[in-house]
């Protein structure tokens, strides 16, 4: 149970560090942090089998979609 | 679920949905609606939908790509 509540304290505190940082870049990483506090939530709240593949599936959608924006953001491949 | 994890999910989705209200950057506000999806999260999982937070999890990473391409577009 204090796993479950030193998760929800970090994914709070990077949601706070994201609407306090004012550079764009600076604000992915704790994207991602709020990415991974939230799976470990997830995985840690219902005791059921199928969790943990909801728990992935969230993991490996956030982290495509953090990268999505991170890659368009720093513009891509430059044309000569 | 807990007080203090549901406390946590709604500060959450508050921060998100007000961080995408007042950012002007279109890029600020993707990233602040990844937030505000991470906060809705727990509630689907506590009341044991767990197919549909799977169905969710992987579509809206598809939105958001969507919206990029659109972005992107509008810049050049």
């Amino acid at each position: 149970m204090i796993a479950l509540y030193v998760c929800a304290a970090i994914a709070v505190y990077a949601a706070l560090r994201v609407i306090a940082e004012r550079n764009t870049m600076r604000k992915l990483p704790f994207v991602n942090v709020i990415s991974f506090a939230v799976t470990a939530i997830i995985a840690l709240l219902l005791p059921h089998p199928i969790t943990i593949i909801a728990a992935a599936a969230y993991f490996v959608g956030s982290t495509l979609e953090s990268n999505a924006i991170a890659s368009t953001w720093a513009g891509g491949i430059k044309k000569p | 679920m807990n007080d203090i994890v549901m406390a946590a999910s709604v500060i959450l989705i508050l921060v998100g949905m007000t961080a995408a209200i007042f950012n002007r950057d279109p890029f600020d506000k993707l990233i602040s609606l990844s937030v505000l999806i991470a906060g809705v999260f727990p509630f689907i999982i506590d009341r044991g939908f767990l197919d549909i937070a799977i169905a969710t999890a992987l579509i809206a990473p598809l939105s958001t790509i969507f919206t990029l391409m659109v972005c992107r577009r509008v810049q050049e």
